[in-house]
Order: C-alpha cells, then structure tokens, then sequence
C-alpha cells in the first residue's frame, strides 16, 4: 500500500501536520474584525485542537473552531472548562497574524516569524515550560488576510519544526504489537486508555511508558524522567500521533526529539507513535520506532536556536489557501437563497 | 427552499418557542425522547464510542433547556471513501435494500437485506467492471468545494504568491509529496494513482419539535476544504437525497447543512422498538442513539462514524 519504507540508517521523515478550519472560525474572526479589532492587526493567541489519529485510513487534523479565537467580550480565546480534559480537542497553543490588505498578507515576512514562534519553543523546551505543558510543543502560527467585502479569507498555517543537526537517523520502525510481547502490549492498551480516559490526562499529548520486567506498563509525565531512571524499566517517549501512515511518524514527534536532545543525553531514542481506532488504543496502527540522535554541543545553549521548517503546502506547492463563505455570509446571497 | 418547507419551518419554529421540552418519557409509546433522556443516551454514547463529544457550540444559538456543556454531539474527521451511488450498485449485487415499512412507501430502508431472488447466474456471474468504472469515477472525480466552483472569480488569484525565497524549506527530513501522500494510494494505475478521501463531521442535535435526535453532516473535500451542501448529498443513498436528507440551518454552527430530516424519525424507532420488545428485548434508553445511529447509517451508507458498541438487536426469531 504504501510505496516507501524507511529502512535502517535512513533519515527518520515525518508527515507534516495538517490544518482544518472550521467555518466558525471565519465568522468569528469576521464579527471580531467588525465589531472589536478595527483596523488593529496586533497578534491574537489562538488555540488549535487535535487528537491522535483515530482511523486507519485518515490522518487527524489541526483544528480550529470558533471558539479558538478570543470572545469578544474578553482577550482570552475561549476555550472554557468544556474543552479542557475533552479526549477529541488536546488545545495547542497558536498565534495569528490577520492583516489588513492582501499587500501586508503578501509581504509578511515568513521567515521571520517562523522562526520567531520557533525560538519561543525553543525557549520552553530550555525553561523547562514544556515539561510542565508539554502542549507548547507543537505551537503554531497563523497568517490570515479576512477579505470582508468579499467574504472571502486567505490563509497559511506554519508548524514550526525545530531541524536536529545532524538529522535524526532510523534504527527500526514497526507496528507497535510488533515490538511488544502480547503481555506488555496489552498492559500498554490499557495504560493508555486509562490515560486517554482521565480528564486530567486526556488532552496530555506528550508522556512516558515506562514498562517493567514484569511487562507491566505504566505511563507518566514527562516531568517524571529522572524518577524513572535506573530500575532497568524500559522507557518509551510516547505521543499522540496525528498521522495514520504506516512507516512515517507525525509532526509533533519532531519538537519532542529536540527536547529529547537539549534535555537528556541520549544516543539512542525509541518512541511510540499512539494511535487509536474508534477512540481506543490501537497498537496495530500504533508504530514504535528507534533513532539515532547525536546534535551538537550548541544545543545546549538558549542561544543557538536551531534552524526551524514547517509552512503548510497547498496542493504540494508554496501558495497559501483561500476559501469563500459568500454563501453562508454574504447578506445579499443569504436573501436570495432564503426567498 | 420549497415554499411549503419555508412555511413548515416557520410553523415548526413558533411551536418549539411556545411549547415546553418534553419531560414525560415516551420512548417505548412514541419512539421520542425527552430532554433528560437525550442528554442520558448522549452520555452513553460519547463513553461507549469516544470519538464522539459533547459541545457546546455558539454560545448565542445555546438552547436553554440543554446544558450549556451538552448542547450537541459530534464527532470530527470520519472518513468517507467512496461515493454513495457507487456504493448502492454493489447493494444492489448483494441482495440490496428491503423496507422496513412496507404500507406505505415512504418507509425506511433496511440494509443488508436478503439476495434478491431469481437472480439468474449470468447475472450474478456479471463482471464487476460496470460497477468498478463508475465507483472509479466517482470516488476520483476531484469536485469543486468552496474553494473553486461559482465563486473563483471573486478570488484574487494567489498563484503568483509563491515565493520559494521567503521561506527556504528543503528538509530531508519532511516526508514530500505531503498532502498527497496521506491519501490511500490506489492499486489501480488511475490518474494519478491516489484515491481521494472526503471527511465528514457528524453531529447530532436534538430536535425539540420532533422530540428525537438529528443529524447533521459537514462535508470536506480532499484537502479539508469545506464542502458545498449540495455535494453531500452524493455521500447519501439516492433514495433519501433531496427527499429525507435537506440542507438547512445548522441549529448551533454558522452555515448551511445536510440534515437527515427527523419527520420520521419517531415513527421508524418505534418500529424499531416494537420488533426489539417483540422478541422479548428489553430496549433501553441509555442505548437509544446506538439504534438510532445504525438507522441513519442506511442513509448515509459510506460516512464510516462510530456507532460500534455492540448492540444486541434481539436474537433472530425468523
């Protein structure tokens, strides 16, 4: 089915995250721009939503609903206690740059705030920030021109990649059932469904399995690295993977290897891939893979942030996207339709 | 809109405004449920099948007879990889559809029925190829979205705007051909040998009027696009498109769906119920969407959403 494989000593390759907006979103955004923002094209935080990959034939997608932006009445975006602890929507952390011209959309320079988003990640990876919260990570940035005269929005989604140099090599990747004895798979199905299951874990993208002689597997945070250390338990860094692909990891496995990198001294890194299948641990879609990491002494310095990749193509190429909601916005459209 | 929808619509919307939500149960007498009891199986629903989730939509088309964190269901990016009608002629080759209610015709149709009788051997013998060309055809066929179709010359076109000098990304490490390659790839040497897949977004509302859940059904095309209403209306069983399934106002999302429209929803649980009770199955309402969801899943036989717990339908007496 799938036409390349990823053999060992070959360059570890990720699927790069995906965006979807939700049409809440963009009348959202709108009714901010007419009745709150103005011509202010200040920065706005916003909050994605994803959760790992759910079928086998699809990917999962970062998300944005109206209620990734801030209420009106308040700077906050307005992710209530009803997404917190919600097992479909793990909130990331995102800014959005809304100009006002397609000119000032067109000449925004990319680079920059690329790397601008990928140095503060790169900042909480060395504060520690993402230890505690570990959903910085996968930070990303938004830029977005609202045409309101045509109602029609251009948009380009950049998840900022933090490039290990060298590049993480491939020992070994498999399907997690694979790699596990039928005890320990089924001790690791149930850690993380209990996991999953939990409010106050289940929107946790970023954890340990640590599995012991016994194949018992429990999952921690990654706060909890040291405490694990020298029991002889085997330790995996696991992470909800959006992907489905069977011989890539996603996106946010990349972030993670470079907290890996800056944080632990480790030759050898092995991670799981965390999939799901209607909702429930699915350690046939599940990968877990072995890499090689080795980067330079710099990495430990705040001061050498690494280069950074990770704006969205459009149909393979470098074009941002655009979508029209005259249908469902324009007022002229909507009284012809409902006469 | 047809003119006597219009005048049901504003009908049915006086009604929900001046009458109360149901309180009484009468999901064994009607095949409804009351307010509580939608929240109880919604509950159930979204512990059993945990793709799905409660939301709690636009804070100002919030129904004040819901919770405010349980205004409706739904479950996000379900996948839909092949076309409807494509769909309906390998039924067809499988025994087809029987309905479930056989007085009068605007019945509901029962999937998996038996073979269809006298069904010489030639015809069963029939290559497939007919079917194949047009499941082909269809399952490939890019459609326009939002993004193109009617709307393209509104659209500044943007294709002079890549600039591969703003942003320098050759990174070894990037699986290429991304968006593509997420796709299934075909083993048919088609096109470009990739098998596109629409995403859908299932949700679930209830309905005051009717007094029983509905659903709802956001379309996306192959590169998560939004998709136009009326394009749904293919991933739905040509017997129910444009008749039982509508597009229409989403009661808590901005923009126009497709809905199956719940007239009859009442009516095919209670059928439902009657045979369940009749083989002596003690239907209960915690399990009510379960039922209710593998029904609506003859209407929209090819959207592949999560309605899996098992439920026992009652052992077969027939």
């Amino acid at each position: 089915m799938a036409e390349r494989q990823q053999g060992s000593g070959s360059i570890l390759k990720f699927a790069p995250f995906q965006s979807a907006v939700d049409e809440g979103f963009w009348h959202r955004l709108s009714s901010l721009k007419l009745n709150k923002l103005g011509i202010d094209d200040s920065p706005i935080p916003i909050t994605g939503f994803y959760a790992p990959c759910s079928h086998s034939q699809v990917s999962n997608h970062l998300t944005l609903l109206a209620e990734s932006l801030p209420d009106e009445s308040s700077d906050q975006s307005a992710v209530t206690a009803t997404s917190q602890g919600n097992r479909n929507r793990c909130s990331v952390p995102g800014i959005l740059y809304n100009t006002n011209t397609v000119e000032s959309f067109r000449s925004l320079d990319k680079r920059s705030l690329l790397e601008e988003e990928a140095k503060k990640i790169w900042e909480d990876i060395h504060t520690g920030k993402a230890m505690e919260d570990s959903s910085v990570l996968s930070r990303f940035l938004l830029i977005s021109f609202a045409d309101l005269k045509k109602w029609s929005f251009h948009y380009w989604f950049a998840f900022p990649a933090l490039l290990l140099d060298p590049l993480a090599t491939l020992v070994d990747l498999r399907p997690a059932v694979k790699w596990f004895s039928l005890a320990e798979a089924e001790s690791i199905s149930a850690a993380c469904n209990a996991w999953r299951n939990s409010s106050a874990t289940a929107d946790i993208p970023f954890f340990l399995i640590s599995v012991d002689a016994n194949s018992h597997a429990t999952i921690k945070h990654l706060k909890d690295w040291e405490t694990c250390q020298g029991n002889g338990d085997k330790i995996l860094f696991g992470f909800y993977d959006p992907c489905h692909l069977p011989n890539n990891p996603g996106w946010p496995l990349r972030n993670f290897l470079a907290l890996i990198c800056s944080r632990w001294d480790l030759k050898s890194v092995q991670f799981l891939c965390y999939r799901e299948n209607r909702g429930f641990a699915d350690l046939g879609s599940s990968l877990v893979g072995e890499a090689l990491i080795a980067v330079a002494q710099g990495w430990k310095d705040l001061q050498c942030v690494p280069n950074a990749v990770g704006w969205e193509l459009n149909k393979g190429k470098n074009v941002p996207r655009c979508i029209s909601l005259a249908k469902s916005m324009d007022p002229t459209r909507l009284a012809i339709s409902a006469a | 809109m047809v003119l006597s929808q219009k005048l049901h619509e504003a009908f049915k919307g006086t009604v929900e405004r001046i009458t109360g939500p149901r309180t009484v149960s009468a999901f064994k007498e009607k095949g409804v449920l009351s307010v509580s009891e939608f929240i109880i199986a919604g509950d159930n629903l979204v512990s059993k099948c945990p793709t799905w989730s409660w939301e709690s939509g636009e804070p100002s088309k919030r129904k004040p007879y819901l919770p405010p964190e349980k205004q409706y269901l739904i479950t996000r990016n379900v996948p839909c990889l092949r076309r409807a009608a494509s769909v309906e002629e390998e039924y067809e080759a499988a025994g087809g559809e029987v309905l479930l209610d056989n007085e009068d015709n605007d019945g509901w149709l029962a999937t998996h029925g038996k073979p269809k009788e006298g069904k010489s051997a030639e015809e069963e013998n029939l290559p497939s190829m007919e079917n194949l060309e047009i499941s082909k055809n269809r399952a490939v066929k890019l459609t326009p979205s939002y993004f193109g179709g009617d709307d393209e010359e509104d659209i500044p076109d943007m294709a002079d705007f890549e600039e591969p000098d703003n942003i320098i990304e050759t990174d070894p490490a990037t699986l290429q051909a991304t968006l593509q390659s997420t796709y299934l790839v075909a083993h048919e040497p088609d096109d470009d040998n990739i098998l596109r897949t629409r995403t859908y977004d299932v949700s679930i509302t209830y309905d005051k009027y009717y007094q029983t859940p509905r659903v709802w059904l956001t379309g996306y095309d192959e590169s998560r696009m939004l998709l136009q209403p009326e394009l749904v209306l293919e991933d739905v069983s040509q017997d129910h498109a444009r008749k039982t399934v509508t597009i229409e106002d989403h009661p808590h999302l901005p923009g126009k769906h497709a809905s199956v429209h719940p007239c009859r929803h009442g009516a095919v649980m209670k059928k439902i119920i009657d045979v369940l009770m009749s083989r002596g199955v003690e239907p209960e309402v915690d399990k009510y969407l379960f039922l209710f969801l593998k029904f609506v899943a003859s209407v929209i036989p090819t959207i592949e959403y999560d309605y899996t717990m098992d439920f026992d339908l009652g052992s077969s007496s027939n």
